[in-house]
């Protein structure tokens, strides 16, 4: 990794958080990085401070269902290195215990990897140009039997299909869950700005080379941003932005607990409504 | 769609075993997709495969699937055969089950406090009606009647006498009625309807071939004589060996009594009313004519 800046907000002096603004924090010598951040004896930074644990025993469903059991998993904190469990948290089983279908988590990744070739230029052909009109009639024929005539000319169907969607996003989080790759958090507060500090911690944890944080804003907490910012293979992402491919592209999903919330009552509530057939978009090149 | 249990459950501890599930391995069923294959070369056998020498068979240049020869074209030859005459001009009813409006009523999708009628089962979104397949209402469906057990005041636009019988046992009412297609669109949409701010349409009476079913007293039929209605209620209870209960409630007798006008399509709404979202507010026609074409 470069030199990295910083990027503080104005009101914020750089000097206040003991950030650096220039110069590697990747230096070799880890004493001399310490020094220059916080640290834990500072007055102003976040000490955990909470009820002996278990915090969380259960969790609230929406559409709880009769016949299958809910899903359970470990409620993990970020504010400590090691791994401390605050508590168990309940799962809904339609969400994070769908089959996990191969071909449909296929479609979607295809799907997502075909916006890259959508091409939205546009160029007046003679016939819509001002002043003259179409010719009448065909110069030449119109296809030539055995070779293409025009070569860079094709077209891309990229449907937009809510079920199939949907169904992906359930399969993703089913095999994500499934391979204990998906781990539930309080919050992404971490207790200094320090890349160094996620790094170890993923490290410690087994998080693997590289992980997606998800957050129900994409307002995140000043030190972790500034954290992740630094590391190109551990990103951060709203709810919003969820998708598969980024999902199965990294190795570890790491979930708030507002996240999880969000993304199941938006994805409980398509799969719990009467409404009707979807209806198809399809975007041609 | 997605599906979860004891099946979904067992390919879930099997992954647990597999490599992580990642773009590299991701691949669609196997058959998802048609592989084309050279007919000449490639279909096996020696020599010609299976195509034989010479003429169309062997250059793929058959004639397309239904060509005709022949001196006489087709349409002189064979006689003329009209089953399905005038077929698209039909009037469509789709069916809807009292095993379904009971599931309906079960599952709280329906107010028991108030008439049901084509456009409940369309709020609900489980009963589709639209006029470009000629739809023009609910046909209620015996199935489900034995356990049919709702008091309720239906409307319907087609009903059997097994119908009318299930739902009078349990001390409902029912009323066939008619809607035209122009009524039926407003109610299957109700919200579109709203917002182009039209009149509410005064509803057609029925075409001709429909209006004895409609004035019929044993359909229920909502033109016919109410004496005869009350007369075919007590006939068609000795012929099912049922006895009418009697309502004492007061407020379920009123609702029992709720009937629209043969003009109109929405309970509190009249023909000719315009409705505005956007400022909240009922617009009434106050010009004579206007008043006049509206009345009933």
């Amino acid at each position: 990794m470069s030199d990295a800046i910083f990027i503080v907000p104005s009101d914020n002096k750089p000097g206040r958080d003991n950030v650096t603004t220039t110069g590697s924090l990747r230096a070799e010598d880890k004493t001399d990085v310490t020094g220059e951040l916080e640290t834990a004896s500072d007055p102003h930074l976040y000490v955990p401070d909470r009820p002996p644990l278990p915090i969380v025993t259960s969790r609230q469903l929406e559409y709880p269902s009769e016949h299958l059991p809910s899903k359970q998993a470990w409620l993990d904190t970020m504010a400590t290195l090691e791994d401390e469990k605050l508590g168990i948290v309940d799962l809904h089983p339609k969400i994070f215990g769908t089959y996990p279908r191969i071909d449909i988590l296929h479609n979607n990744v295809d799907w997502q990897r075909k916006y890259r070739f959508i091409d939205y230029s546009f160029a007046r052909s003679r016939a819509e140009m001002p002043g003259g009109g179409k010719s009448p009639t065909h110069r030449k024929r119109l296809v030539e039997l055995g070779r293409v005539v025009s070569g860079h000319l094709y077209i891309i169907k990229v449907e937009k299909h809510l079920t199939k969607r949907v169904h992906g996003l359930c399969c993703a989080l089913s095999a994500k869950y499934a391979q204990n790759k998906l781990i539930i958090v309080d919050s992404l507060e971490i207790p200094k700005a320090d890349h160094q500090f996620l790094e170890d911690l993923i490290d410690v944890r087994f998080w693997g080379f590289s992980t997606l944080f998800v957050d129900d804003s994409d307002i995140m907490p000043r030190n972790f941003s500034l954290a992740v910012n630094q590391i190109p293979h551990f990103n951060a992402m709203p709810v919003y932005g969820l998708n598969v491919y980024s999902m199965l592209k990294h190795e570890t999903l790491v979930l708030t607990l507002a996240a999880v919330e969000k993304i199941e009552s938006k994805l409980l509530q398509i799969l719990y409504s009467a409404q009707k057939e979807d209806v198809k978009f399809e975007y041609n090149e | 769609m997605a599906q979860a249990g004891k099946f979904a459950d067992k390919a879930l501890q099997l992954l647990r075993t597999y490599p992580r599930v990642a773009l590299n391995n991701l691949k669609d069923m196997p058959g998802a997709y048609k592989k084309n294959f050279n007919k000449r070369r490639n279909a096996g056998k020696g020599k010609t495969h299976g195509r034989g020498h010479k003429g169309m068979g062997q250059r793929m240049t058959l004639p397309p699937l239904g060509y005709e020869g022949g001196q006489i074209p087709f349409h002189i030859r064979i006689p003329c055969e009209p089953y399905y005459k005038d077929h698209e001009f039909k009037r469509q009813y789709p069916p809807f089950s009292l095993l379904q409006v009971q599931r309906l009523i079960d599952m709280g999708l329906v107010d028991l406090n108030e008439p049901i009628d084509l456009l409940t089962f369309c709020n609900t979104a489980h009963y589709d009606c639209s006029i470009e397949d000629n739809h023009y209402g609910v046909n209620l469906t015996e199935e489900g009647a034995d356990t049919f057990q709702a008091q309720i005041n239906i409307e319907v636009q087609h009903a059997s006498e097994e119908v009318i019988a299930a739902v009078e046992r349990n001390g409902g009412v029912i009323t066939t009625r008619y809607y035209d297609p122009e009524c039926v669109k407003a109610m299957s949409n109700v919200l579109k309807f709203l917002k182009t701010s039209t009149p509410i349409p005064k509803c057609k009476l029925p075409p001709q071939d429909a209006f004895e079913y409609y004035s019929n007293a044993k359909n229920r039929g909502y033109l016919a004589d109410p004496e005869e209605i009350v007369q075919a209620r007590i006939e068609l209870a000795q012929k099912y060996g049922y006895e009418l209960p009697e309502i004492s409630d007061k407020s379920q007798k009123e609702l029992l009594l709720r009937r629209k006008d043969p003009r109109q399509i929405f309970y509190g709404l009249e023909p000719g009313w315009v409705i505005s979202l956007k400022d909240q507010c009922v617009l009434k026609p106050l010009a004579e004519e206007h008043q006049k074409y509206y009345a009933s």
